[in-house]
């Protein structure tokens, strides 16, 4: 997927106000891209515009499939509220975005079965939301997205509001689940660490308007283990660059 | 149970007490409040009326409340799929709740006859208004970050409604028709009243006119009791519906 120049402005009462200004991205087939920026900084602006919830002003957005076509209904986006439907089941909600795409019901339901195990469900297909615990809600709504099938996918947050255990073992979860499937992971978090724990690019935007500051190259080795590489020497140099950057921005 | 079925209980046998009491202290007139225990020795000796006539009473007002529910569930869903829909409906959906239904009533058994129909109908017009209420509001109120995920998962308007709005919007929806149950038998009564030859409303204008307080009040008790029973009975329902509701922490 590639990103040329795109910004996009929004009213707030009489003012507009820039959001995005003039971003460029390249995410390349099956790597796992993060965007790292601080609050308001316009990524989930960024977000909307990627999935084809809204337009950019001006600029492009292309995907391989797709050309500059619509892309609604063409990129996985798993927002940052797990956003659980208390009146499905664990299997139901995961089902969800099949039966979105006119998938129906049962073989929606059928598939989600089957990848239960692989997310850490099983014995809960039959539980609901408000029964589950915040690392599991997450990974119900993963695969909500995940069914789908998108060679895309983009993750806003998801571990945000885990408690750092949780998160740990989460990552090393995903990065399983990625390594195994390969699909294109476009990751945001404001958590350093875990971008550059997870990412094979990082990218750091600016406050608003938001606009990418700094890119850097992650070349460390896979599989990466959480412990080893959050102690490395290259990790921390990575790391001084970006918290560097951070630091010059007004 | 217990604890939700005595409390009730208890507070009723007080109320009867006091007013058998205050009729046999005061030697009131039974013509004017008959005590409780002629109330009982009249509904027991007089069974067969008050079921007849509380069966007549029932299948009007059960036949007004589908009809009216239907009618709110349909103008609710439309409202809230088309916006211009609402925006031109909303007054005049308001406008008939502001028309007294006693006078329309009369209307209604001109062109009915003296049948089930205009019954049915007084209660439709009063129960599906807050039925069409709580629809929209429910729809409305359903998170707007679900439906975002769902048009970027490519959810038709339709697909949004089924899956999201409507699941969530069922606990207000449930409000609705509590409100509309309780109307709904004020509306058979009311209905009954204008025209009719059977039924708990059609019971109390005789009793009045013959001046049998006792089987007034006997009636008033039948009626009370059904629309007791008929409110409970939409809660059990709720709970039947939305079994979720158990382990919902938040509202979607």
């Amino acid at each position: 997927m590639s990103v040329r120049g795109v910004s996009r402005s929004y009213r707030d009462g009489s003012r507009s106000v820039l959001a995005v200004e003039g971003t460029h991205l390249d995410i390349p087939e099956g790597k796992f891209v993060t965007i790292v920026g601080p609050s308001a900084c316009g990524k989930s602006t960024l977000l909307n515009l990627f999935c084809g919830l809204d337009q950019p002003d001006s600029g492009s957005i292309e995907t391989p499939s797709q050309g500059t076509g619509a892309l609604l209904g063409r990129i996985g986006y798993m927002p940052q509220q797990d956003l659980l439907m208390p009146w499905r089941d664990v299997a139901g909600n995961a089902a969800v975005g099949l039966e979105c795409l006119g998938v129906g019901r049962q073989e929606a339901r059928s598939r989600a079965l089957g990848h239960m195990r692989r997310f850490g469900l099983e014995g809960f297909e039959g539980s609901f939301p408000g029964q589950l615990s915040g690392g599991m809600r997450q990974r119900v709504a993963m695969l909500r997205t995940f069914l789908c099938g998108r060679r895309i996918n983009m993750l806003d947050e998801p571990f945000g509001k885990l408690d750092a255990l949780t998160r740990a073992s989460m990552q090393a979860w995903l990065l399983d689940y990625w390594q195994e499937y390969r699909c294109t992971i476009l990751f945001v978090t404001h958590d350093i660490d875990e971008a550059l724990f997870l990412s094979d690019v990082v990218h750091l935007m600016s406050p608003r308007p938001g606009r990418i500051v700094l890119s850097l190259e992650v070349d460390l080795p896979r599989p990466r283990k959480y412990s080893e590489v959050v102690t490395s020497a290259p990790f921390n140099a990575l790391k001084a660059r970006l918290l560097e950057q951070l630091g010059r921005q007004p | 149970m217990r604890s939700r079925v005595l409390p009730p209980l208890l507070l009723g046998a007080g109320m009867i007490g006091a007013w058998e009491a205050y009729v046999r202290i005061a030697r009131i007139d039974i013509l004017l409040l008959p005590p409780p225990s002629a109330v009982a020795l009249y509904l027991i000796g007089n069974v067969g009326i008050f079921v007849r006539n509380g069966l007549a009473t029932l299948s009007e007002l059960l036949v007004g409340f589908a009809c009216g529910v239907l009618i709110g569930l349909a103008l609710g869903v439309l409202m809230q799929l088309v916006r211009g829909f609402r925006d031109a409906a909303y007054p005049w959906l308001v406008a008939t709740q502001m028309v007294p239904i006693p006078a329309v009533a009369p209307i209604l058994v001109l062109w009915f006859g003296f049948t089930l129909v205009p019954k049915a109908v007084t209660v439709a017009l009063m129960c599906f208004f807050p039925v069409a209420v709580s629809t929209v509001d429910g729809l409305g109120a359903v998170n707007p970050e679900l439906i975002r995920l769902m048009r970027s998962f490519g959810a038709s308007p339709w697909a949004i409604m089924r899956m999201a709005s409507f699941p969530s919007a069922m606990p207000r929806i449930f409000s609705g028709l509590r409100v509309a149950m309780a109307l709904s038998v004020v509306g058979a009564v009311v209905g009954e009243w204008v025209g009719s030859t059977r039924g708990l409303g059609y019971l109390m204008l005789q009793f009045e006119n013959r001046g049998e307080t006792a089987g007034l009040f006997a009636t008033v008790t039948v009626l009370t009791a059904m629309g007791i029973v008929l409110f409970f009975l939409v809660g059990w329902v709720e709970g039947a519906v939305i079994p979720w509701r158990r382990y919902a922490k938040e509202t979607l």
